[in-house]
């Protein structure tokens, strides 16, 4: 069981399917978060370091990999980003498909742990899929982020992805964000699809006896031309311009997510 | 004609069933006169109980030897699990089935780790007795349509058919679970034990054959020896494969539409 003692709030952002825009939108909200002076991190445990590493401009000389190594001490592997948060880059040593060894899950969390002091928020940002390295990441999580889309594809994994971890880590809480929404009523939207998904869950996840497990739609993001214009231009929205309606959402899910209690269990 | 009379003055004279030598002799006919001495003594040399212990006055009943036969044949003798030859026909019948149901089927392998550091220290009972623990753990742990089969020395499979990969791997933490650290009694000595397991699943539109099945099972369950044992390996999962079910329901909602509408 993880701590809650003063230490730092642990999320995973999942997504099941690739290309929702998690990785963007995890970058986005861990700024708003500094913005509003929280102490944010960002492990990147994806693959998506190429992205993160475009978005924010960062070229990381050490990786996760080399603390677990030894070559690397925690401090010269994180690096401050122009965000204003954070970054822990796991490098492609922590791909899906790597053997988390008991070795490599102990290092991992002796890691985390000795970081919680320093933050009041901690992002893993754990790729695509539902292989090894997001289940184990979601395990450290106290809270699960699941990012969707209205799209079908993006709603039957966010859901293989609930069932998942519902049953192997009793899991019955998931934070929902509804990424691509209306451009003018994204929580339209996202109330549309939170309720569609809590229906089916309902039927066939928490019905005869199981434990209910329940989602709460934390945000609704729109779809918004800027996003990609931004990301082609290296920055980030949120601090690039406050007016968007992108940006508004964001700071509404910023704010969400800072006035949760710290006392949830896992 | 001479046989049946003899069988007669047998059966009138129960005295004569009883001894050794009167045994050995009464048991080669059953009550219609078929000769079965070739069968007990397979029985027989298999370990299996005794099926003259069944006799009665009609003689043996033949489907008792029957059932012992056909038992013998599909089970393995030390666990009773199904054997490797009755394993594989039912895992190629098994995948047939999931490519005409669009359902699929799921292999788990199950290797006991360091085996041969028990026959080698505590001896070759030792070993036995802790194969038997681990098919018993497996055989209460698993639904009634599953089949677990002893496949070699220390490996063991079991197929888990018209199940989805989520809940094959919700099902494959929970034996892994059971089974890490497998925990034997042997005189005073309590060994702790771990099993690696490797799971993997046929795709119903395009299913392997039953040895390449199998042999992507043992893959990784040797991934999960190689990367420090007593760990359960999986090929990633796609995340699309749930129900149809559930994959109907999900469809239903049209929220695209809901999004685009501007």
């Amino acid at each position: 069981m993880i701590s809650e003692a003063r230490g730092a709030r642990r999320y995973a952002v999942v997504s099941g399917k690739g290309g929702v825009g998690k990785t963007v939108l995890t970058a986005n909200l861990a700024a708003a978060l500094a913005a509003s002076g929280k102490r944010t991190l960002v492990v990147d445990a994806d693959l998506g370091l190429a992205n993160l590493d475009i978005i924010l401009g960062v070229n990381p000389r050490h990786t996760l990999m080399d603390v677990v190594r030894g070559t690397a001490s925690a401090s010269e592997v994180i690096m401050p980003t122009s965000g204003g948060f954070d970054l822990l880059p796991a490098g492609s040593g922590l791909v899906e498909g790597t053997m988390l060894t008991p070795s490599l899950a102990g290092t991992l969390e002796a890691l985390l742990g000795s970081l919680d002091a320093n933050y009041d928020l901690i992002f893993f940002d754990a790729g695509a899929g539902i292989g090894e390295v997001v289940l184990y990441f979601a395990r450290l999580a106290h809270e699960i982020l699941l990012v969707v889309t209205p799209e079908p594809t993006s709603i039957m994994d966010a859901y293989a992805t609930i069932k998942i971890m519902a049953r192997l880590y009793q899991k019955t809480e998931f934070g929902l964000i509804v990424n691509l929404g209306n451009p003018t009523h994204p929580a339209q939207t996202g109330s549309a699809v939170a309720r569609h998904l809590q229906q089916v869950i309902s039927k066939f996840l928490s019905a005869g006896g199981q434990a209910t497990i329940r989602l709460n739609l934390i945000g609704s993001v729109p779809r918004d031309s800027a996003v990609p214009q931004a990301i082609s231009r290296q920055q980030l929205l949120v601090q690039t311009d406050s007016h968007s309606p992108f940006t508004r959402s964001i700071y509404q899910l910023a704010a969400a997510l800072a006035d949760k209690k710290l006392s949830v269990a896992p | 004609m001479k046989r049946k009379e003899r069988m007669a003055r047998k059966l009138s004279n129960p005295k004569q069933l009883k001894g050794p030598a009167a045994k050995e002799d009464s048991l080669s006919v059953d009550e219609k006169g078929l000769d079965l001495t070739a069968a007990l003594r397979i029985l027989r040399h298999a370990g299996r109980p005794d099926p003259t212990q069944l006799m009665n006055d009609c003689g043996i009943p033949l489907q008792a030897i029957i059932d012992a036969l056909c038992d013998l044949s599909v089970h393995d003798g030390l666990t009773g699990l199904v054997n490797a030859t009755f394993f594989h026909a039912a895992l190629s019948r098994e995948i047939g089935r999931s490519a005409r149901t669009g359902r699929t089927c799921c292999l788990m392998v199950i290797d006991a780790d360091h085996f041969k550091r028990v026959n080698d220290t505590y001896g070759h009972h030792a070993g036995d007795y802790v194969l038997q623990t681990l098919a018993q753990t497996l055989k209460q742990s698993l639904r009634s349509m599953d089949t677990a089969a002893r496949i070699g020395g220390e490996e063991f499979a079991v197929i888990l058919p018209e199940c989805t990969p989520e809940d094959a791997l919700i099902a494959g933490t929970r034996i892994h679970a059971l089974l890490n650290p497998l925990i034997v009694r042997i005189g005073d000595e309590t060994l702790r034990l771990t099993t690696s397991v490797g799971l993997v699943w046929a795709d119903p539109q395009d299913p392997a054959d039953s040895k390449t099945l199998v042999s992507q099972a043992d893959q990784e369950m040797y991934r999960a020896k190689r990367s420090g044992r007593g760990r359960l390996c999986h090929p990633p999962l796609k995340t699309t494969q749930i129900s149809p079910e559930e994959r109907a329901a999900l469809a239903s909602g049209n929220l695209e539409e809901n999004s685009n509408d501007q």
